[in-house]
């Protein structure tokens, strides 16, 4: 019995049957085969060449280099700097990020007059395009014409217009407060949906226990939306890690490297400095750590489905 | 559970608080759009007494805002194009036909989604060097489909499972084809999946900018995004046409947003929790 079932099972999965299903991926999986594993595999390999595009002409180019590029960038100070602000920057992010957006969709699943019209207002940020939104802020922040300075130097707080920008002490923070604005909104729909998930049902027999409204929130909010919000939480970590924009837009991860992340560094070596071996090398460490965010993700994913 | 009026009151207040959160900044770039000049130095007219248009007639009529827009919008097209045409046809195959596993192409495709750019940027630079495309919008279309396309198929594939697809099996048996009952029947039904997919694919490549900052040197085949910065000198930003053409360059966004508003946050979130 079970061999013939097994029979039947790779009747039904036998390619004369199937033909035209593996027609129908084939388009998409060969495109995605040339246009995004080709060029990662040939990043990696050039992370372990002599590839600086400035002697592209010596002797050793193109050849190959070992570890070397991985050696040089690890003893680099800015390198081990930006790997630094990289964990600054990721884990601020996150954690401002999940705060608020849990905050605001509290607020935003209750019952309010006029809430379609506040959950879109809400998303607004989320709709802007990084590029705009980075233009935004600077002329927020911007000394002579920024809302930020003509409003503290009016209330007294400033003697004179600050570069926030521009300062080593404030940039890192001006750049994620930029960027909180812009990702706030992506998690808060999660969170959003996940509240919508929870049995209203719960809440008033809680309340008729005499749970009070924090008791409430840890023992019956939290528990219920834990499991979607670390999926939307891990996807947001790998956005953050992963963001460009934000960044090299406001900064370009200056003042004196004060925010550049391994990403910014990564792209300045590759196409400030034209050092194409050591960008490579900066990558695949990015990639790894990107790889193993994805990996946990897509176990959250398939466990949730079963 | 009854709230208190002044529970009522305080969520109410909360909630204007974060739409102003949410629409300050930008409100600040609408303002400053409308302002001369003189104005936008001017710290006494935050809230300008007066608006003009100047900044926007600038930008649409004395510069290369348009084509830049054009541009950006002949990319984004080709590549959505591409990208749904692929991503329609392999959700159907991984639907409809027994893959052999099936569900290790779809999150290894997932899974290329996540590619850091800043990696596939370098090996490209190289390839599109080697092929003769450095400066070329070809090459933009090419990289653009490369998270473009991962993304739709992925989308499209969780979309295609909550369609009920007997009513297909039913009309095949009212003796339409495959084709026929694919277009008649399933193509209606997943109507708001398709188009908040396409829309979206659309708004993925209408918002990349670090490709298009470093492949493209010509000023004539920039993109809205990176074209936008011409008004960014290297020591001082005309900041009234600048907030004008980021406006404009919000029009797709807007469009996009009121089209998709309602079926958008079920179908996006939908598409990245379930899997």
């Amino acid at each position: 019995m079970r061999e013939q079932a097994d029979r039947m099972k790779l009747k039904e999965y036998s390619f004369g049957r199937n033909r035209n299903g593996y027609l129908l991926i084939a388009p998409a999986v060969i495109s995605i085969l040339l246009l995004s594993v080709y060029p990662l595999v040939r990043g990696i390999v050039i992370s372990f060449l002599n590839y600086d595009m400035t002697k592209s002409n010596g002797p050793d180019f193109g050849t190959f280099a070992g570890l070397k590029n991985y050696l040089v960038m690890f003893s680099n100070t800015k390198f081990q700097k930006a790997v630094g602000n990289s964990v600054v920057w990721t884990l601020v992010n996150l954690v401002a990020q999940v705060l608020l957006a849990v905050g605001v969709a509290l607020v935003l699943n209750e019952k309010l007059k006029g809430r379609a019209v506040f959950r879109t207002v809400a998303l607004l940020p989320w709709a802007i395009p990084s590029a705009i939104s980075a233009l935004t802020f600077s002329a927020l922040y911007d000394t002579k014409i920024g809302i930020f300075n003509i409003l503290l130097v009016r209330l007294g707080i400033l003697k004179e217009s600050y570069s926030f920008l521009g300062n080593i002490d404030t940039a890192m923070g001006a750049v994620i407060i930029a960027n909180v604005w812009k990702s706030t909104p992506f998690l808060m729909i999660f969170v959003l949906a996940a509240l919508q998930g929870v049995s209203y049902e719960l809440y008033e027999s809680a309340a008729i226990d005499g749970a009070g409204k924090i008791k409430r929130f840890f023992y019956i909010t939290l528990p219920n939306i834990k499991e979607p919000m670390a999926v939307a939480v891990i996807l947001n970590a790998i956005s953050i890690f992963n963001n460009f924009n934000a960044i090299w837009l406001l900064t370009k991860g200056g003042p004196l490297n004060s925010t550049e992340i391994m990403y910014t560094f990564a792209y300045r070596q590759a196409f400030v400095d034209h050092k194409f071996g050591y960008a490579a090398a900066v990558s695949v460490e990015i990639f790894i750590i990107i790889a193993i965010l994805t990996v946990v993700y897509i176990r959250m994913i398939s466990s949730e489905k079963k | 559970m009854k709230k208190t009026r002044l529970e009522r009151g305080i969520l109410q207040a909360l909630a204007v608080v974060i739409a102003l959160c949410s629409f300050l900044p930008f409100s600040w770039v609408l303002l400053t759009s409308v302002k001369s000049s003189d104005q936008i130095y001017n710290t006494a007219q935050l809230i300008p007494t007066s608006i003009t248009f100047d900044n926007f007639k600038q930008v649409l009529f004395q510069s290369n805002f348009v084509l830049y827009f054009w541009n950006s919008a002949c990319i984004s097209t080709v590549v959505t194009a591409v990208s749904m045409l692929f991503a329609v046809m392999a959700a159907y195959g991984f639907c409809r036909y027994r893959i052999f596993g099936a569900e290790k192409i779809k999150l290894s495709i997932l899974f290329t989604k996540m590619f850091p750019g800043v990696l596939l940027s370098v090996p490209y630079y190289v390839i599109m060097k080697q092929m003769n495309l450095i400066d070329t919008h070809l090459s933009l279309i090419i990289i653009n489909c490369s998270f473009a396309l991962p993304f739709a198929v992925w989308n499209m594939c969780t979309f295609f499972l909550q369609i009920p697809w007997e009513i297909e099996e039913s009309a095949m048996v009212d003796g339409c084809n495959r084709f026929q009952s694919f277009i008649k029947v399933i193509f209606p039904m997943a109507k708001p999946g398709i188009s908040a997919t396409t829309l979206y694919c659309f708004l993925l490549s209408w918002d990349e900018f670090m490709y298009a900052n470093t492949f493209i040197n010509s000023v004539s085949k920039k993109t809205v995004q990176v074209g936008i910065r011409d008004y960014i000198g290297e020591f001082s930003t005309e900041w009234g046409p600048l907030m004008a053409s980021v406006v404009l360059s919000l029009v797709p966004v807007i469009l996009f947003f009121i089209v998709v508003q309602d079926n958008l946050v079920g179908g996006l979130s939908a598409g990245a929790v379930k899997g």
